[in-house]
């Protein structure tokens, strides 16, 4: 089918358009996050789009080393909340996958557990705001409040459903002559290896993108990324944008990476595996 | 094992047996995450929606029946007017959002159904707002809707006076904001999506249709529409159900203010919990928020298995 030169010109820029608008938010956040304190102050006629000056100074500045350009100095850096986030996010993907890949294979091979698919997606479907006061009760009632491995479990079972399994899979458990734990372990688990990582990386993404759970159960200690992101600002020089954008790029790397690594299976993973790709 | 080594039938019974109780323990501890983060928290909800309990009341939560007060919380419900405007808010967020994401997801996949240069790439820069995380996300737009910010800077090229425009603390702009970072961060997943049910239209009755003289949106509403039926309304159901949830960018770009001109029922609840601290009262909203969405939700997934 050959289509008019028009139609092609329409294509190009619209796609153009799209690509521009979806980067000029990231770009913009990464031209802040390298400018020094007098660019990211500027407002107005005096905004400047790339650094004159591109500096590390905000990293530097997260990490604890005061900046000479500003009076303040954190009263904590950003490497515990960046720890916190990995350990939560981490601990919560190896809990859901755990008790998801048990749970699902249980399921589709003998049948067992025929109320958990309705009401694991139903957690889903709900916001989590609606059950968080009784989960907050219960952790401080637990003495787990402010504790990454609290946040941990939470994610665990909100993104346990995600590990939804393929067939196959059952064809490989009619090995007979070993146990059927054996069989798991050994034959069902190896094969599975690939969409299990892929789905882990997911179940990580998203663990790590979260921000509601995270500021309702942590408080100070254990805060993660986002929640500690809000703490950069001060009376004294407003809110810190460049310090901010300096955390947001950190914050954005890893799941922009894991998201590249398992493109293929992102529409299988983001419709809850009702579409398989 | 060969073959003849085949195990007589006896024996196979209890290997089904053992498959049974396998598949019990495999299944014990997402049964039991279930009841510890679902069950037993609904149950202690409603207990404490019937009473007057808060945290600060001096009383552990076992003792909330001290507190007991009967149905009055879910009777002050009805008349929370503050409620009933942020469930409006969050109905309205999502009639327009919803719409416009899918729009543009589905006018962007068209366009990437044939194959051009540089297509993967492409491809990969429109998916990368998805995996921004939101609350990122939304100090990222926090900072380009500032009055002396990027926004109106890009407006300005277009005016002859600089634009100075107070989005976030304008009742009405602030609503526009919050609205277009949901659309730039969920627009790529109607993409993703719907590119991926555009792509699995067989293209041989497409050209067969065009032989036939089929015009361009006669095939698309005859041929490609009814093949993306399912794909469409699981993508929309997603994003209807997130985008009800919407909390992490507008709460951080605007905390549901100035005022309560973009609180949400998340953002709503979020501050009776933190701020006002009236849990008995809140576990009845969060309660009755649970019971009407699940009716609606076996609602629809009666109607869509139909």
């Amino acid at each position: 089918m050959t289509r008019s030169l028009a139609f092609e010109a329409f294509r190009y820029s619209a796609i153009l358009l799209a690509l521009a608008v979806t980067l000029i938010p990231i770009l913009w956040m990464a031209s802040m996050a390298f400018k020094p304190v007098a660019e990211w102050q500027a407002t107005g006629a005096n905004l400047t789009w790339i650094p004159d000056d591109p500096t590390l100074d905000n990293f530097r500045f997260l990490f604890g080393e005061s900046n000479s350009n500003l009076i303040v100095a954190l009263d904590r850096t950003a490497g515990k909340p960046i720890l916190s986030s990995l350990l939560s996010a981490t601990f919560g993907t190896i809990l859901a996958m755990t008790a998801g890949t048990a749970a699902a294979y249980g399921l589709s091979r003998f049948g067992s557990g025929a109320n958990l698919p309705l009401a694991l997606i139903q957690l889903r479907l709900f916001p989590p705001m609606a059950v968080m006061i009784p989960v907050m009760m219960m952790w401080a009632f637990l003495g787990l409040m402010d504790t990454w491995w609290g946040l941990a479990l939470v994610y665990g079972i909100v993104k346990t459903f995600f590990d939804e399994m393929p067939k196959e899979i059952e064809e490989a458990a009619l090995v007979e002559g070993c146990s059927r734990w054996r069989v798991f372990i050994r034959v069902t688990l190896p094969m599975m290896a690939a969409p299990l990582a892929a789905a882990s990386l997911f179940v990580f993404i998203l663990n790590w993108s979260d921000y509601l759970i995270a500021l309702l159960l942590t408080t100070r200690e254990w805060v993660t990324i986002p929640v500690y992101m809000a703490s950069l600002s001060s009376s004294m020089t407003g809110q810190l944008y460049g310090a901010k954008a300096a955390l947001g790029l950190i914050a954005a790397v890893p799941p922009v990476i894991l998201g590249i690594v398992i493109q293929k299976h992102l529409v299988r993973g983001l419709t809850f595996g009702a579409l398989k790709q | 094992m060969t073959i003849a080594e085949v195990q007589p039938l006896s024996k196979l019974k209890p290997a089904r047996d053992d498959g049974a109780r396998l598949g019990f323990r495999l299944t014990l501890p997402a049964q039991l995450l279930v009841l510890f983060i679902a069950v037993f928290p609904l149950l202690m909800q409603l207990y404490i929606s019937l009473t007057d309990w808060s945290p600060l009341s001096g009383a552990s939560w076992p003792q909330a029946w001290q507190f007991w007060n009967s149905f009055a919380n879910y009777s002050d419900l009805i008349s929370d007017n503050r409620l009933w405007s942020a469930l409006g808010r969050t109905l309205f967020i999502i009639a327009i959002c919803v719409p416009i994401e899918f729009l543009l997801g589905l006018g962007l996949a068209t366009l990437f159904v044939d194959d051009f240069p540089g297509k993967r790439v492409a491809y990969s820069i429109l998916i990368a707002p998805m995996m921004v995380v939101p609350a990122v996300a939304g100090y990222m737009f926090f900072m380009l809707f500032q009055s002396g910010g990027p926004v109106n800077d890009i407006l300005s090229w277009f005016t002859p006076d600089p634009v100075a425009i107070a989005w976030l603390s304008d009742r009405h702009l602030a609503l526009v904001a919050v609205m277009v970072t949901d659309i730039w961060q969920w627009t790529p997943l109607m993409f993703l999506i719907l590119l991926a049910g555009l792509v699995g239209v067989p293209s041989d009755q497409l050209k067969a249709a065009a032989l036939l003289g089929a015009s361009p949106w006669q095939r698309f509403r005859t041929i490609v529409i009814p093949r993306m039926k399912t794909i469409i309304i699981i993508a929309l159901a997603i994003r209807v159900i997130e985008c009800f949830k919407i909390f992490d960018t507008l709460f951080i770009m605007t905390g549901g203010g100035p005022g309560v001109a973009t609180e949400t029922i998340s953002v709503y609840i979020y501050k009776v919990t933190t701020n006002d601290l009236i849990w008995g009262y809140v576990a009845a909203i969060a309660l009755a928020i649970l019971i009407v969405l699940s009716i609606g939700a076996v609602w629809a997934m009666k109607r869509l298995a139909r």
